[in-house]
């Protein structure tokens, strides 16, 4: 029987037939389904992904009159950073890095962000981003985001001043734990909107909270409480971007308008985040390293078009290492690079990636 | 009431987090003269596995999680007082681990930490960012029978095989089994590193190391 060459979630090439790539896509689809409590893909969606899978070329892309905007997050680390940052190590300035993607790249928009990419080491520095900020605009004219991570993590021990709960929660210090959490959201959530404001005086486009979640349902918690501030008191723009297809209940029990933040999947955290004001939202669905792509994508897009049946804003899924289909490789190959971006717009239906 | 319904209940009180009514149950059976032993084994660890399922498939979070290990600890420790000593149950196992060198990340390793406790291991919980030499120091001080590594970056997965390699170095890796988790982390990988042991999550990893423990 022919075999494909395709991946696995790490990146290893693989083989499968036929056979096997439907067997995989059925698989991935029913756990997104029974995670997410969500429809299932059609067979005719299943066919389209085979299709996509079969394609004999390396690189495959939309039709045309599918083609969507393509965002960057921190696209100008990818320029600058080394392999150790997921780069290639070229000497270039933040605002060479964007004019590279605006002009090179071709990109539809693109964000400034601090090395650090997180909210909390931004707050001394804010007069020197506003600055290159500022320098920024005025070299380019795709919309230009501020980007960073609320990283809830930068505000407990030992890199902020509240008791960490991955070291309380396995002591047994559960009342503590809840405690250091809650008024971690209290100071994440004042820090984003002052670092938000400063840049909105310099006219900013908008915000981009990318990662939102990482530290589990506080992050998400304050991240939301920012966004519905700053959609009431300013003109930012806001998207808001997940770390992960699953809110993880590191507190458990904190709240947004009466739903609780833990335990959520992609489609019910979108309808938060529509209730907090945000103007676009970016899924994530991880990449199972040990399940082949085919797995992968195949629940990635499941859970994908659960959002876009509904949403009322804007879904541009986040794509790339270990995210959206893609394998966890530093630089994920171009067959499943595209692969994935081709089934997440004709069959997840997304608005952008 | 019979066997089935006293374990029934135990279970119950471990799944509502509810430690006084643990304490009640485990109380009332020892006088109604049900063989501790078999309390614990098809009552309350019974309730732990159940909410781990539930913890397993995000229907319940850590800190739930913690409590109701809680309720299962103070039962236990009235079961143990009727028991003869010699049938006092022993740690399954000492469990050194830790986010490998160069890594920040430990969420997952928290949820670990949390869990081996929760079902009577001896845990020696090093962190985040440790150094390959502080689990082979702690591994031999502790006399360890585990030793877990976490990580979440490919940039920081490398340490996993060093320190493989540092255990060997240091006489150890025959007397430990080794287990490799975290975001990155793969059977493959382990296969390829030597590592004994592999798990997608902490629960599976728990049930792979019981095994291990025969426990």
């Amino acid at each position: 029987m022919k075999k494909y060459l395709t991946r696995r979630g790490d990146g290893v090439r693989i083989e499968m037939t036929d056979d096997e790539l439907r067997a995989d896509f059925e698989s991935g689809i029913q756990d997104a389904a029974e995670r997410g409590k969500i429809d299932p893909l059609s067979n005719e969606d299943l066919d389209r992904l085979m299709d996509i899978f079969t394609d004999p070329n390396r690189i495959v892309g939309v039709e045309p009159g599918n083609e969507v905007p393509l965002t960057h997050d921190i696209g100008t680390l990818r320029l600058m950073g080394d392999q150790g940052n997921s780069g290639v190590g070229i000497p270039l300035s933040r605002v060479h890095g964007i004019q590279v993607h605006e002009r090179a790249f071709c990109s539809d928009s693109m964000e400034l962000g601090h090395i650090d990419y997180s909210f909390k080491p931004i707050k001394p520095v804010i007069a020197m981003e506003q600055q290159e900020y500022e320098n920024a605009q005025m070299c380019t004219i795709i919309p230009l985001l501020y980007g960073a991570m609320p990283n809830l993590g930068l505000y407990y021990a030992p890199d902020g001043p509240f008791g960490n709960p991955s070291d309380l929660l396995p002591a047994g210090k559960v009342k503590e734990a809840l405690e250091a959490q809650e008024q971690a959201v209290e100071h994440a959530t004042k820090d984003m909107i002052y670092i938000s404001e400063k840049l909105a005086n310099v006219g900013c486009d908008g915000i981009n909270f990318d990662t939102t979640g990482a530290a589990g349902d506080t992050d998400f918690a304050a991240t939301l409480k920012a966004v519905e501030h700053l959609k009431k008191t300013t003109n930012l723009a806001v998207q808001v971007g997940m770390a992960g297809e699953f809110v993880l209940g590191m507190h458990g029990s904190l709240k947004y308008n009466g739903t609780r933040l833990a335990g959520l999947y992609p489609h019910k955290q979108l309808e938060l985040v529509e209730q907090a004001g945000a103007d676009i939202f970016g899924p994530v669905v991880n990449t199972k390293p040990s399940k082949s792509m085919a797995w992968n994508l195949a629940r990635a897009v499941t859970f994908v078009k659960a959002c876009t049946a509904v949403a009322k804003i804007p879904i541009h899924v986040n794509m790339g290492m270990g995210v959206g289909g893609s394998p966890v490789f530093e630089t994920p190959p171009i067959d499943s690079v595209t692969r994935a971006s081709k089934a997440m717009v004709e069959i997840g239906r997304a608005d952008g990636l | 009431m019979d066997k089935k319904e006293w374990f029934e209940k135990a279970a119950k009180t471990v799944l509502d987090a509810d430690q006084e009514a643990a304490v009640k149950v485990a109380e009332e059976a020892v006088a109604a003269g049900i063989n501790p032993l078999e309390m614990l084994n098809q009552g309350f660890s019974e309730g732990i596995m159940r909410i781990g399922d539930l913890f397993d498939r995000g229907e319940v979070f850590l800190p739930e999680l913690i409590i109701a290990s809680e309720a299962m600890v103070a039962a236990v420790k009235v079961l143990e007082a009727a028991l003869p000593a010699e049938e006092h149950k022993e740690k399954l196992g000492k469990v050194v681990i830790g986010s490998i060198e160069g890594d920040v990340h430990d969420i997952g390793k928290g949820i670990m930490v949390t869990m081996l406790r929760v079902y009577g291991f001896e845990v020696y919980d090093l962190g985040r960012d440790v150094p390959i030499k502080s689990f082979v120091d702690k591994a031999k001080e502790v006399d360890a029978d585990f030793v877990g590594s976490s990580a979440l970056m490919t940039t920081t997965q490398v340490g996993q095989k060093a320190l493989e390699a540092a255990l060997s170095e240091a006489g150890l890796r025959d007397k430990v089994k080794t287990m490799v988790g975290g975001a990155v982390a793969t059977q493959h990988w382990a296969n390829k590193i030597g590592a004994d042991l592999y798990a997608e999550t902490a629960t599976e990893a728990v049930m792979k190391l019981k095994e291990l423990a025969g426990g």
